[in-house]
């Protein structure tokens, strides 16, 4: 009963933030329009990179894997002709089709070494875009990338150029990723990578392939990495091999870590709150020139006063409130 | 942010008393008729306001400050039947694709600017697509961002990297004893353009390039760029356009590896400190292409850019030490921009763009020039004209000559051409 209650409580909250998440463009300005697009593609790149860290590895390639997506799907829409939809799916699967390849040298790493590892995997594709001009566009990238086309529907034309109707469909693109990876998390295999993390020799004992299943969380959160990035590369008709650098990576470890990871909503909570503070507040303050010095200290300070994350505030709240109103709910 | 463009300190009153008259001529103010309309035109700055290129936007929003505040001192200027005072409304795009679209919407459609100036590169192909749409006319610093489809985009004032050519054509002239060199340039958008064209000035006049380093951005340790460099024994080192973070420590390990020779860049910010990093004699008879404003040389009659010397004054009095290559060049184009809206009597985009290009012709900071570049870029939208060559003599910039790019162009634009193609840096070879 309690149980089923609860059940209930979670679908009820979940649909009103689905319903102030479709009613929210229509509230923005313009500008907050497009930092909302970028906002929902960063947070599959977010979700999907947790995915891996539940294995126990924290990559730093996945900035670049999600430039592998958006340089596939880019450069199957513009030089081959296919249709952008189809062609972000195929970049998305380049992307995991990289990462397969990478995890043979890089899983027989593991945790620093395999950090350093991915680092330089990463930096080894990024080279390559900037090196071979033909096809990658070199230092400049590609630019003038096919959007996603308008389509009519019911005589109503949807224009993907606007941001609202783009931001509409990133949202239903991700929405059903979280869905997938949620459903990943909690079947036999995202078990299975959570034994791993915490005791991966214990899992080796009783006939589990470590190497193999951190080779599957490795393939599929770079699967939806490049999915984000062909997310991006569409929207932006642009992509250079500077948008996936290790600064770029670096903005993703800070979300993930200052969000926290023991749940999906830990790391979308830390790159909302980050990119709300970073691109609105401090924006809106006036203070252009001291957002990177306004950003680094909420980041000391979030991890000092929040190491587990913005995720462990909720519960921390709760105990406090428990323990102001006493063990039979007095005050 | 939105700048106010008229901070009260007295310490500007006597440079905005001093200049008013000075801008009145810059703008063409006739006497206002008491009925004109007074009306706040506003500007758009979207460049890297932080981060490893912020020296490239940063002091040109400092300029542009400055331009503001005395054209609107002077009481604004006249444009049509509007009187037009004038207000910068910046954007800190980091250098990167989605602040800039970001950045080109509020401006457009929240803060209703006429016009955007940009430091362009990576970010240009990202603003380009809402550029078209809303009709936007664009100022970039980097004609290699020019193509035939970029209607709405103008290279008014810098036309980098070819007047790089000046440089090595003066130096060629003055110093014929010199006949190797080894080029060294970040791999990107501004440092491989700027090799081809170095690749066809050294070419062009004789001189043999031993080697190309290319570095990446990432790169702290300059050390072994400058021993592959200097184990090639070149005449002249070449620092290419690298930003002001490479030359600093490429110019100091030049100095603690011994090398004795020429050494020339598009750009030396902040020289002052590379002077103190090394030495007076060191850094002697260094060439780069950007002035200080103090120079006598921009006292010269045909000089475009008004009261240089009161710019520069003015400028060192709030940002000490922040000189830098781009500290002029944004104000210089709202000359132009002004000029364009003068002769259009409208300040819309489009109009201006009509208006600027009228004849065929603008006043340069550096002298009458002419709308070119369909040969290179595909399209004729750059301004060229003369450009200075600088030379720190007793660790100070100094120009020693101006020199003509269509002039050079006309003898060696085929060479230019040919290491473009090479590059992979013609117009329709991009992306």
């Amino acid at each position: 009963m309690r149980r089923a209650h609860h059940g209930w409580r979670f679908r009820a909250t979940l649909a009103g933030i689905y319903a102030a998440l479709v009613a929210m463009p229509h509230l923005l300005s313009f500008s907050q329009k497009e930092i909302a697009v970028f906002l929902v593609i960063n947070v599959l790149v977010v979700v999907s990179y947790r995915l891996l860290t539940l294995t126990g590895e924290w990559s730093l390639a996945h900035a670049v894997l999600m430039g592998v997506g958006a340089y596939a799907s880019a450069l199957l829409a513009k030089r081959l002709g296919v249709p952008v939809p189809p062609a972000m799916l195929l970049g998305a699967a380049a992307a995991a089709l990289v990462a397969w390849v990478l995890s043979f040298p890089l899983f027989r790493m593991k945790a620093f070494y395999f950090l350093i590892g991915s680092f330089a995997a990463g930096e080894i594709i990024r080279l390559c875009w900037k090196r071979f001009r033909e096809p990658f566009g070199g230092p400049k990238g590609i630019k003038l990338i096919p959007s996603v086309p308008d389509v009519e529907i019911g005589g109503l034309e949807i224009a993907f150029f606007d941001p609202v109707n783009y931001y509409y469909l990133c949202l239903a693109v991700v929405t059903l990723s979280l869905v997938v990876l949620h459903r990943l998390e909690h079947s036999r295999i995202g078990l299975t990578f959570h034994a791993i993390h915490w005791q991966d020799r214990l899992a080796e004992s009783v006939g589990v392939d470590t190497r193999r299943y951190r080779t599957i969380a490795f393939v599929i959160a770079s699967f939806f990495a490049g999915l984000a990035g062909a997310l991006l590369a569409h929207y932006l008709g642009t992509v250079n091999p500077n948008q996936f650098d290790v600064e770029a990576m670096v903005y993703v470890l800070i979300w993930v870590i200052v969000g926290g990871t023991a749940t999906i909503y830990g790391p979308i909570l830390g790159v909302a709150a980050l990119t709300v503070v970073n691109e609105i507040v401090l924006r809106g303050l006036g203070v252009d020139q001291a957002r990177p010095l306004v950003y680094g200290a909420i980041l000391i300070a979030s991890i000092l006063f929040l190491p587990d994350g913005l995720e462990s505030l909720g519960p921390k709240m709760k105990r406090a409130f428990a323990r102001i109103r006493g063990p039979h709910g007095q005050p | 942010m939105t700048m106010q463009l008229f901070q009260k300190k007295i310490g500007r009153r006597t440079f905005l008393g001093a200049t008013a008259a000075g801008a009145a001529a810059v703008g063409g103010l006739a006497p206002m008729p008491a009925a004109a309309a007074t009306r706040t035109v506003r500007i758009g700055f979207l460049a890297p306001l932080t981060g490893e290129v912020a020296a490239w936007g940063l002091p040109g929003l400092y300029g542009c400050q400055i331009w503001a505040e005395k054209v609107n001192a002077a009481g604004g200027v006249r444009i049509g039947d509007d009187v037009c005072t004038f207000e910068f409304v910046s954007y800190d795009n980091e250098y990167a694709p989605e602040k800039a679209r970001t950045g080109a919407t509020k401006l457009i459609f929240e803060d209703d600017v006429k016009f955007i100036m940009m430091l362009g590169g990576d970010t240009w192909p990202a603003v380009q697509p809402i550029a078209d749409k809303s009709g936007m006319l664009v100022s970039t610093l980097l004609p290699s961002d020019l193509s035939p489809d970029t209607g709405t985009l103008i290279a008014p004032c810098e036309v980098h990297p070819i007047y790089n050519v000046t440089g090595v054509w003066w130096l060629a002239d003055r110093m014929p004893n010199l006949k190797s060199a080894v080029i060294c340039a970040q791999d990107d958008a501004l440092g491989r353009p700027s090799v081809a064209t170095y690749l066809a000035a050294f070419e062009a006049h004789g001189i043999e390039v031993l080697d190309t380093v290319f570095f990446d951005l990432s790169t702290t340790d300059f050390a072994p760029v400058m021993t592959s460099m200097l184990s090639k024994n070149p005449d002249i080192l070449c620092l290419d356009t690298a930003y002001a973070d490479y030359v600093h420590p490429l110019c100091e390990q030049a100095h603690q590896q011994g090398f004795k020779g020429q050494m020339i860049s598009c750009t030396a910010d902040f020289y002052e400190k590379i002077v103190e990093k090394t030495s007076k004699e060191f850094m002697e008879g260094f060439i780069f292409q950007f002035p200080d404003f103090d120079d006598p040389a921009l006292g010269q009659p045909g000089i475009n850019f008004d009261a240089p010397g009161e710019f520069y004054a003015e400028y060192n009095k709030r940002w000490p030490g922040e000189w830098g290559a781009v500290s002029w060049e944004y104000a210089s184009i709202m000359d132009l921009w002004v000029q364009g809206a003068q002769r259009a009597g409208s300040v819309e985009p489009q109009d201006v763009l009509a208006g600027m290009k009228q004849g065929g012709v603008g006043k340069h900071a550096f002298g009458d020039a002419k709308w070119w570049g369909k040969e290179l870029f595909g399209i004729d939208n750059a301004l060229v004209g003369n450009w200075p060559v600088v030379v720190i003599e007793n660790g100070k910039a100094v120009i020693k000559e101006m020199r003509n790019i269509p002039e050079w162009w006309a003898m060696h634009g085929d060479l230019l051409v040919k290491h473009f193609t090479e590059m992979g840096e013609m117009y329709h070879q991009r992306g």
